[in-house]
C-alpha cells in the first residue's frame, strides 16, 4: 500500500514542506529511512530527531491501518457471501484434522506395521540366528518345489518334443496337419495344466509359509516380552552344530572384478562419499547363492546385513532397466522374476500383486499428464495404460541378496545410441532416482554404469567410454545438487559393468572414475618433520 | 541479557512444509527448503528479551525438513493454574491480563503478531509471573506459508483470521495469498483466554468443527460475549464479574479489526489504572559496542548482612551461557525427543511411492502420520549440567581482572586447566569445564571493552570459544563507535550498478551453510555489500568480497550492523587496495613476494613449481583476495582467522605458505596439469596444523623479507599496544629510516628469486648493534627470532678492507665450479653446517648478490634472503669492522 508522508519544519525561518512515498508495510527499519531522507533531501542535522519520530509514527498507524484494512476486508468477502462459509469451515477442518496430531483420527496400527515393528526389533535380538535359519529353511522347501517344477517342466518338454519329432517326421504318413496342430494344441494344454498347477502349490506354500512365519514372529515376540523363555529356544532345536567345511567349499566363490573408491564431493564444504565399480550380472546382487558347509546349505552372510536394515533408515537400491510392458514375460524382468520367486518375501506383496496395483497408478498418471499438457497444448494423444520411457516404478523385497529396493526404470532402444545427451530421459530419472534416495535414505544405491544389462556389439570401446563418462558425470553433478541444504551423511554408489566387459575396458573405466570425482586425500606417512 | 533463573529450557519439534517432489523454481534451480527459510527467520526471535516473554534459544534442523526449537520454558501454564483456583479473584485476574498485554505489547512492538496464543501457551514461573511462549512460530514460518499445519487453536482465532482461511501458498512467490493477520488478532485471543480463566472452564470442545460452524455465526449476532454466554451456558456466571473486567473483555471481543483497540490501547484501560502507575519499565541492561551511556541505569546492588547471595551460582549466568555449556555436557536434542516419542516415523521402505514419472512426478505412496503438528515440548535436564560443574569454585564464576597473572584456575576435577589450554582447538571447544572458565572470563573483558582491549588480544592469543567469537573478532579488529548509526545512515537501498553482480555471487557463497543459504540471510548479505561498496566509492565490488563477508554475517548474523563494521576494519588491515579498480600493480607485488616466501621456505618445492610454471598468479589469487575465505568451509575459515587477525597484514603470506607445505608430497610429484587441477577444487586441508605451520613459519621469516610498498603505510595514531617482540608491529607501520625497505619495481621483484631485507633488519637480526631483549610473538619459547648468518659475496680484498662482524666470504667470482656447485673451501664448509640458518647474501650494488642467492636457491639452499642496496647502506652505522690481519 502506498502511503504519502509529509513533514514540515522550519529552517532559516522558511518553513519547508517535505512529501515522500512510503509503502506499507515497510521492510526496512525506520532508522534507516530516516538515513536516506536525510541524505537525499540534504536536511539539517536539527530536524533528524524530529523527522524520526514522525515518521515512526506515521508508520506505525498507517501499518496498523493497513492491518484493520485486511481483516476488515477478509470479513466483509464472507459477510457479503463472496466466499462460501461451508466451504471456509471445512479448510478449516481439514487443516486440523490432517496436520495436527491431537485433531487428526488417532493412527490404526495395521497388521504389516505391527509385524514390521515386532521384525525389526527380534531381529535386533538374541533371536537373529533363529529367525534367519527359519526363513533359511522356509527358502530351501522353496527350493525344493522350484527344483521338481523345473524338472517337472523339462521332462515334459522333452517328451513334447519326441512325439511332435516323431509326428512331423510321419506327416502325410499317419497324421495329417489336422492332427499336428491337435498335438500342438495338447501340448500346450498339458504344460498349462502343469505349471498352473506348479503354480498354485508354489503360492500354497508361500501363503502357508508367509502366515507361519508371521505367527511364529509374533509369538516369539510375545513370549520374550513376558520373559517366560528366552527367546533363543528355538535357535536350540533347529541349528546343530555344522559340520567341518569340506575342502571345495573352503575356496571362496569365484570372486566379482570390482573396485572402491573413496570421494570427496562440494567445494568448500566437502562430504565424503564411497564408489564402487563392479563388473557382474546384475541379478547376482539379488540372488542367494547356495553357501553350503559340509554339504548343508546355510544361509549367506549378506542375508544378515539385509535383514538387519530392512526396517532401518539405511537401505540399499538398485536400478534394472526394464521395457515398457507391466509384465514378467520377457528379458531381465523375467530374469527378476524368478530371482524373487525363489524365495517367499514375507514382508512385501509378490510382483504379480505389484503389477496389478501399478497398472492402475499408471492409469491415473497418464490421465493427470493428458490434463495437465492439455492445458498447454491440445494437440496430445494419449497413450493409455503404458509407461513412458523415463519413468520407473519401485519394488520393495526382503528377500533378496544385497537389496531392498528395485527401481524399475523403463527405457527404449535410444539408449543404445552411442550419443544419448544429458537430456535423455533415463538420465534425467536417475536424478528422480537418486532424489528418492536422499528422501527414504536409501544409502547404498546401484546403477548400471552403461545403462545396460549386456555386452552388445554396438559396445565399442569409444561406446563405452563415452556412455561411463556421460554417467560418471551426470551422478556426480546430481550428487552435488541433492547434497546442498547440508545433508552431510556419506553414501555409497555402486556402478555396475555387465558381465563380459573386458578386463582392459574395465581398468579404463576404473581410471576414468579418478578424473571426474575427487578422489578423497591420500594417506601420507610423514617421516621427520 | 535474560539471566537463566529459574527456567527450564523446553525443546518441541515440527516438519517445515515439503514440496511435491517434481516442482523446481522458476529459475529451474532447486527451491530453496521450507526449513532453511525457517532458519533464517528464526534468528532475529533470539534477540528478544523481556521478563513476559520467553526466549528463543536455538534452533536445529535435522533429516527430511524437521525442526527442533529450543527456548526458555516453564512446566506451569494457565491450562493447569486455572484449574488450581488461584485466579480466584478478579484482582488476580487484572494483574494477569496486564502481564500479558506487557509481553503482547513487547512483542508486537518488534513488528511480530503472536496468533498463537492459547492457555497452554502462557506459562507461569514459579512465582506466578507471565510468560508468553510460541509467539514465534508466526514469524519463522513466514505467516504460516512455510508449514502445512495452520498456527494457533481455532477457538482463540479472531474473527478476522478465520474468514481468511487457512494459509494458501501462492504457487510463484511462496507466500501466502491472502495477508498475514494483524496484531489485532491476538487482542481477541485475549479477551478468550481471559473469559476462560474467569468461568474456569474451557469454551468449546476439542473438536474443531461444531466450534467452527458457531463462531461463524457471531457476524450475525450483535455481541460475540452475550453470544457466547449464551451458547456455552454461563450467562449467569457472568453477572458475577464486575462491570469494570467485563467492559474490558468485550472491548476485546469487538468483532470488527478496526473497532477493536490494540495493545496499547488495552493496556491504558481503566482497570489497570493501579497497576499502570507501579510500572517499573523494563531496561534491557548492557549492549555492547552501543554508544549510548553504558551506566545510565546502573543500580549497584545493595549487599549487606542480611541480604543472602544464591548459592545457585550458575542461574545468574546469561540463558546462552548455559545452553551453550548444555550442549557441552552431551545435550543432543534428537535424543531427548525420541526418548519422549516426539520423533516417531514409518521405517522408509513402507513410505515408498509407486511410480515415479519423467518429471519427477511421483504416486502410490503414503504421508508419514509422524510428520503431524505434535505441540508437545519437553524438557531438557539440567542435571547432567549441573552434575559436571557442581565441582567448580564459586570464586570461579566471578574472576577478577586486575590479577595480572590470572591464566587459567586449576580445578579439583581436571587438574590444571592450563594443560587443556594446550590441547588441539577442536579438544578445547568440546571441553565443557574448559569452556565454562573461558565465557565467563571474556564476558567480563568484553563488558570492558575498550578499555580492556589488549588483555583480550592476550587472551585470544590462546582461544576463542565459540560462543564469543563476534565480539572477540570486533575486538580485535578495533570495532569502536557508533555503528548502528553509521550503518543506519547508509543507503543500501537505492540500485547501483554493481546489484546485479552481488545478486549472482551470493547464491554461490558457502551455500552449504544452512543459515547462510536462507533467504534471510541473502538479504542481509546483499544489505552488508552494499553498504560497503556505497561507503567506499574508491573502491570497486571484486568477486570475492561475498566471501569475505561470509564469515562476520554467519556470526553477527542479528546484528549487520557489526558485521559491516567488522568488514571494513578486516579489509584495510588485511587487503589494502585490493579492492581497486586496478588492482593489478597491488595484487603482483603481493604474488611477488609470497612467491620469494615459498622459495625461502623451501627452495626445493619453490624451484618445482617455478620449473613447471605453476606460478601463484594461477591459484593464489582467490586465496590472498578471500583471505581463505573462499577456499576453506566456514567452520574451517573461523578457525583460520582466530590466528589470522592476530597477526599482521604478512601473515596471510605465511598461511599460503603453510598450505603447500601441507601438500608438499604431491606437489612435488605433479606436472603442471595436476598441479591445475589439484587446486581447482581445493584438498582437505588440516586447519590446525596449517595455523601452527604457519606461526613457524611467520616467525623464522626476518619481518623485511614480507615488505610491499603497497601494504598499508603507516598509521598517524600511536599503536596502543607496546613493541614487546620482535614481531609484534607490522613492517609498514614501523617509522621509515634510510636503513628501511624501499620501493622495488615489480619486474625486479620478479627476476628475483629471494627476498630482499632491510638493514635494520640484519642490524636486528645480528644483533650488531649489541643484544636486545626481545619476547617471542607466540607463548612457545624455543623460537625467537631467526638466527642469521652473512655471507658476504665480494671480493677477498673488498672483504678484507672491511665488513659485517661475523660474516663469512664467498667471493661470487669463484664461488661456483663449472657444473654449477658450489667450489668447496672453508666457506662452503661453514654454510654446509648452518643450513638452518637465514643466509643473508651481502654483496655490492649491482646484481651479484641476488645472482648468487639465485644459484644457492638453484642448489636447494633454503632461507636465503639478500641485503637490500648491498654493503654500502652499512657504511654510515660504523657497523662494518676490519678483520685482523692474519685471517
Amino acid at each position: 500500500m502506498e502511503t504519502e508522508f509529509v513533514f514540515e519544519f522550519k529552517c532559516k525561518g522558511l518553513k519547508s514542506k517535505l512529501t515522500v512515498p512510503v509503502n506499507i508495510p515497510v521492510k526496512e527499519p525506520v532508522e534507516e529511512l530516516v538515513g536516506r531522507l536525510v541524505k537525499a533531501k540534504n536536511l539539517p542535522a536539527y530536524v533528524v530527531e524530529d523527522l524520526q519520530k514522525d515518521l515512526c509514527k506515521f508508520v506505525e498507524v498507517k501499518t496498523a491501518e493497513w492491518n484493520e484494512k485486511n481483516g476488515e476486508e477478509a470479513i466483509k468477502a464472507v459477510f457479503d457471501n463472496k466466499i462460501d462459509e461451508n466451504i471456509l469451515i471445512d479448510k478449516w477442518n481439514k487443516a486440523f484434522t490432517q496436520e495436527v496430531k491431537t485433531y487428526a483420527k488417532p493412527e490404526e496400527v495395521t497388521n504389516e506395521q505391527m509385524f514390521s515393528e515386532v521384525y525389526h526389533s527380534l531381529i535386533h535380538s538374541p533371536a537373529l540366528e533363529t529367525v534367519l535359519n527359519l526363513e533359511h529353511t522356509y527358502a530351501l522347501s522353496v527350493e525344493d518345489i522350484i527344483t521338481n517344477r523345473d524338472a517337472d517342466l523339462n521332462h515334459l518338454d522333452s517328451k513334447q518334443q519326441e512325439e511332435m519329432e516323431e509326428a512331423l517326421n510321419n506327416v502325410g504318413i499317419k497324421y495329417n496337419d489336422e492332427d499336428i496342430n491337435q498335438l500342438a494344441q495338447r501340448h500346450f494344454d498339458n504344460t498349462q495344466l502343469i505349471s498352473s498347477k506348479w503354480a498354485s502349490e508354489l503360492s500354497n506354500l508361500k501363503e502357508t509359509q508367509k502366515r507361519e512365519f508371521k505367527e511364529w514372529v509374533m509369538k516369539v515376540h510375545e513370549d520374550s516380552q513376558n520373559n517366560s523363555i528366552p527367546p533363543t529356544y528355538l535357535l536350540r532345536a533347529m541349528s546343530s552344530a555344522l559340520p567341518d567345511a569340506e575342502d571345495e567349499e573352503r575356496q571362496s566363490q569365484p570372486t566379482r572384478l570390482e573396485e572402491s573408491f573413496t570421494i570427496h564431493l562440494g567445494a568448500q564444504m566437502k562430504t565424503t562419499h564411497n564408489i564402487r565399480l563392479l563388473c557382474t550380472d546384475v541379478l547376482d546382487l539379488c540372488r542367494h547363492k547356495t553357501h553350503t558347509v559340509g554339504g548343508i546349505a546355510i544361509p549367506q552372510p549378506q542375508r544378515l546385513q539385509t535383514a538387519m536394515s530392512l526396517y532401518s533408515n539405511s537401505l540399499c537400491g538398485l536400478v534394472i532397466l526394464v521395457d515398457n510392458r507391466v509384465n514378467n514375460y520377457t528379458g531381465m524382468k523375467r530374469a527378476f522374476s524368478k530371482v524373487c520367486e525363489q524365495s517367499t518375501d514375507f514382508h512385501f506383496p509378490d510382483l504379480d500383486h505389484r503389477y496389478s496395483m501399478l497398472e492402475q497408478e499408471v492409469i491415473k498418471m497418464n490421465e493427470l499428464r493428458r490434463k495437465k499438457k492439455e492445458e498447454d497444448d491440445m494437440s496430445i494423444k494419449s497413450n493409455g495404460s503404458n509407461i513412458n520411457t523415463g519413468d520407473f516404478y519401485i519394488t520393495e523385497h526382503s528377500n533378496l541378496s544385497e537389496i531392498h529396493v528395485v527401481f524399475h526404470l523403463v527405457c527404449d532402444d535410444s539408449v543404445r545410441a552411442s550419443d544419448i545427451s544429458s537430456r535423455h530421459p533415463a538420465i534425467l530419472s536417475l536424478r528422480n532416482i537418486i532424489k528418492l534416495c536422499f528422501r527414504y535414505d536409501i544409502h547404498t544405491i546401484t546403477i548400471p554404469l552403461l545403462l545396460t544389462h549386456e555386452m552388445t556389439e554396438e559396445m565399442t570401446i569409444p561406446w563405452c567410454m563415452k556412455r561411463a563418462e556421460l554417467i560418471y558425470k551426470c551422478v556426480k553433478g546430481f550428487m552435488i545438487e541433492m547434497a546442498t541444504y547440508g545433508a552431510q551423511e556419506s553414501r555409497t554408489i555402486q556402478f555396475l559393468v555387465p558381465r563380459g566387459l573386458s578386463e582392459d575396458m574395465f581398468n579404463n573405466i576404473s581410471n576414468m572414475l579418478p578424473t571426474i570425482f575427487r578422489l578423497s586425500n591420500p594417506v601420507i606417512h610423514r617421516t621427520g618433520p | 541479557m535474560t539471566a537463566l533463573g529459574k527456567a527450564e529450557f523446553g525443546v518441541q519439534t515440527f516438519f517445515a512444509a515439503s514440496y511435491p517432489n517434481d516442482k523446481c523454481g522458476a529459475n529451474g534451480l532447486p527451491l530453496t527448503p521450507n526449513s532453511i527459510k525457517i532458519l533464517g527467520r528464526f534468528q532475529v526471535l533470539k534477540t528478544y528479551e523481556h521478563p513476559n516473554i520467553c526466549k528463543y534459544l536455538d534452533i536445529v534442523r535435522t533429516k527430511h525438513e524437521r525442526l527442533i526449537v529450543v527456548s526458555e520454558y516453564y512446566k506451569d501454564n494457565l491450562q493447569n493454574k486455572v484449574k488450581t483456583d488461584h485466579f480466584h479473584s478478579e484482582k488476580k485476574v487484572i494483574e494477569l491480563a496486564f502481564e500479558i498485554l506487557k509481553g503482547l505489547t513487547y512483542v508486537q512492538s518488534k513488528n511480530l503478531t503472536h496468533r498463537n496464543i492459547s492457555l497452554d501457551n502462557i506459562l507461569l514461573t514459579q512465582k506466578n509471573e507471565v510468560k508468553l511462549s510460541e509467539y514465534g512460530l508466526y514469524h519463522m514460518t513466514d505467516e504460516g506459508a512455510d508449514v502445512s499445519f495452520p498456527i494457533g487453536k481455532a477457538k482463540y482465532m479472531a474473527p478476522e483470521v478465520f474468514c481468511c482461511g487457512p494459509v494458501v501458498v501462492d504457487e510463484n512467490c511462496e507466500k501466502g495469498i491472502s495477508p498475514p493477520s494483524g496484531p489485532k488478532a491476538d487482542c481477541w485471543s485475549l479477551g478468550i483466554v481471559l473469559l476462560e480463566v474467569l468461568l474456569v472452564s474451557n469454551m468449546f470442545v476439542k473438536k474443531p468443527d461444531s466450534m467452527i460452524s458457531k463462531v461463524l455465526i457471531f457476524f450475525l449476532e450483535k455481541d460475540p460475549l452475550e453470544f457466547l454466554a449464551k451458547d456455552c451456558g454461563f450467562e449467569d456466571k457472568l453477572q458475577n464479574i464486575s462491570v469494570e473486567l467485563l467492559s474490558f473483555i468485550k472491548w476485546c471481543l469487538t468483532k470488527s479489526p478496526s473497532k477493536r483497540p490494540s495493545c496499547q490501547q488495552l493496556k491504558h484501560h481503566s482497570i489497570f489504572t493501579v497497576l499502570n502507575s507501579q510500572e517499573v519499565p523494563y531496561k534491557n541492561g548492557y549492549k555492547i559496542l552501543s554508544v549510548k551511556p553504558r551506566s545510565l541505569d546502573l543500580e549497584l546492588p545493595v549487599l549487606d548482612q542480611l541480604s543472602v547471595l544464591d548459592p545457585d551460582h550458575l542461574s545468574q549466568r546469561s540463558m546462552e551461557e548455559v545452553y551453550y555449556l548444555w550442549r557441552l555436557a552431551g545435550g543432543e536434542l534428537e535424543s531427548i525427543l525420541k526418548k519422549a516419542g516426539l520423533i516417531k516415523s514409518h521405517p522408509p521402505i513402507t513410505l515408498l511411492p509407486l511410480l515415479c514419472g519423467c518429471e519427477g512426478e511421483v504416486s502410490g505412496h503414503i504421508r508419514d502420520q509422524g510428520e503431524l503438528l505434535d505441540q508437545t515440548k519437553v524438557v531438557l535436564s539440567q542435571d547432567q549440567l549441573r552434575n559436571r560443574l557442581q565441582d567448580i569454585e564459586e570464586k570461579a564464576y566471578y574472576p577478577l581482572l586486575e590479577d595480572d597473572n590470572l591464566g587459567l584456575p586449576t580445578s579439583p576435577s581436571s587438574g590444571d586447566l592450563s594443560d587443556t589450554a594446550s590441547l588441539p582447538l577442536v579438544i578445547k571447544e568440546r571441553d565443557i569445564e574448559y569452556q565454562f572458565h573461558r565465557i565467563i572470563l571474556y564476558e567480563r573483558l568484553l563488558k570492558a571493552y575498550p578499555y580492556k582491549r589488549p588483555y583480550i588480544w592476550k587472551e585470544a592469543r590462546l582461544d576463542i570459544p565459540p560462543l564469543v567469537r563476534a565480539h572477540v573478532w570486533a575486538a580485535l579488529l578495533e570495532v569502536e563507535g557508533d555503528i548502528d548509526g553509521e550503518y543506519d545512515n547508509i543507503d543500501k537501498e537505492t540500485p547501483t550498478t554493481t546489484d546485479r553482480q552481488i545478486e549472482v555471487d551470493i547464491p554461490r557463497c558457502h551455500q552449504y551453510h544452512q543459515l547462510l543459504s536462507s533467504p534471510t540471510a541473502h538479504y542481509k548479505f546483499k544489505r552488508v555489500l552494499k553498504a560497503w561498496v556505497v561507503s567506499h566509492s574508491h573502491y570497486v565490488y571484486w568477486q570475492g568480497l561475498d566471501s569475505l563477508c561470509a564469515p562476520f554475517l554467519a556470526l553477527n548474523f542479528n546484528h549487520e550492523a557489526l558485521a559491516y563494521a567488522c568488514l571494513k576494519a578486516f579489509i584495510p588491515k588485511y587487503l589494502h587496495n585490493f579492492f581497486l579498480k586496478d588492482n593489478s600493480a597491488v595484487i603482483q607485488e603481493y604474488l611477488a613476494v609470497f612467491s620469494h616466501l615459498i622459495t625461502f621456505h623451501d627452495a626445493e618445492l619453490g624451484n618445482h613449481l617455478d620449473g613447471i610454471g605453476f606460478i601463484p598468479d594461477l591459484y593464489a589469487i582467490p586465496w590472498f583476495l578471500t583471505m581463505y575465505a573462499h577456499v576453506f568451509p566456514l567452520h574451517k575459515v573461523l578457525h583460520l582467522w582466530d590466528t589470522l587477525l592476530l597477526g599482521n597484514s604478512s601473515f596471510p603470506l605465511c598461511i599460503g605458505v603453510a598450505i603447500l607445505q601441507q601438500l608438499r608430497a604431491r606437489l612435488l610429484s605433479y606436472g603442471f596439469n595436476e598441479c591445475i587441477l589439484l587446486f581447482s577444487d581445493m584438498p582437505e586441508i588440516s586447519i590446525e596444523q596449517c595455523v601452527q605451520d604457519s606461526i613457524r613459519i611467520f616467525c623464522s621469516t626476518p619481518k623485511s623479507a614480507t615488505y610491499r610498498q603497497h601494504a598499508r603505510p603507516m598509521k598517524k595514531v600511536n599503536d596502543m599496544r607496546p613493541n614487546l617482540s620482535y614481531y609484534s608491529r607490522d613492517y609498514n607501520e614501523q617509522p621509515q629510516t634510510e636503513l628501511s625497505m624501499e620501493a622495488i619495481s615489480i619486474e625486479d621483484l620478479k627476476s628475483e628469486k629471494c627476498p630482499r631485507i632491510s638493514a635494520e633488519d640484519l642490524i636486528e637480526l645480528g644483533e650488531l648493534a649489541g643484544p636486545r631483549h626481545t619476547k617471542s610473538p607466540t607463548k612457545k619459547k624455543q623460537s625467537g627470532k631467526p638466527m642469521i648468518l652473512v655471507i658476504d659475496v665480494r671480493s677477498i680484498e673488498e672483504f678484507k678492507r672491511g665488513n659485517v662482524p661475523g660474516s663469512i666470504n664467498i667471493p661470487f667470482q669463484t664461488a661456483f665450479s663449472p657444473e654449477g656447485d658450489l667450489s668447496p673451501c672453508q666457506s662452503v664448509t661453514t654454510l654446509n653446517s648452518c643450513k638452518s640458518l637465514v643466509k643473508v647474501i651481502v654483496g655490492n650494488r649491482g646484481r651479484n648478490a641476488s645472482n648468487f642467492a639465485n644459484e644457492l636457491v638453484r642448489l636447494g639452499y633454503s632461507r636465503v634472503c639478500v641485503l637490500h642496496k648491498g654493503i654500502d647502506i652499512l657504511r654510515s652505522t660504523g657497523l662494518i669492522i676490519v678483520p685482523p690481519a692474519d685471517f
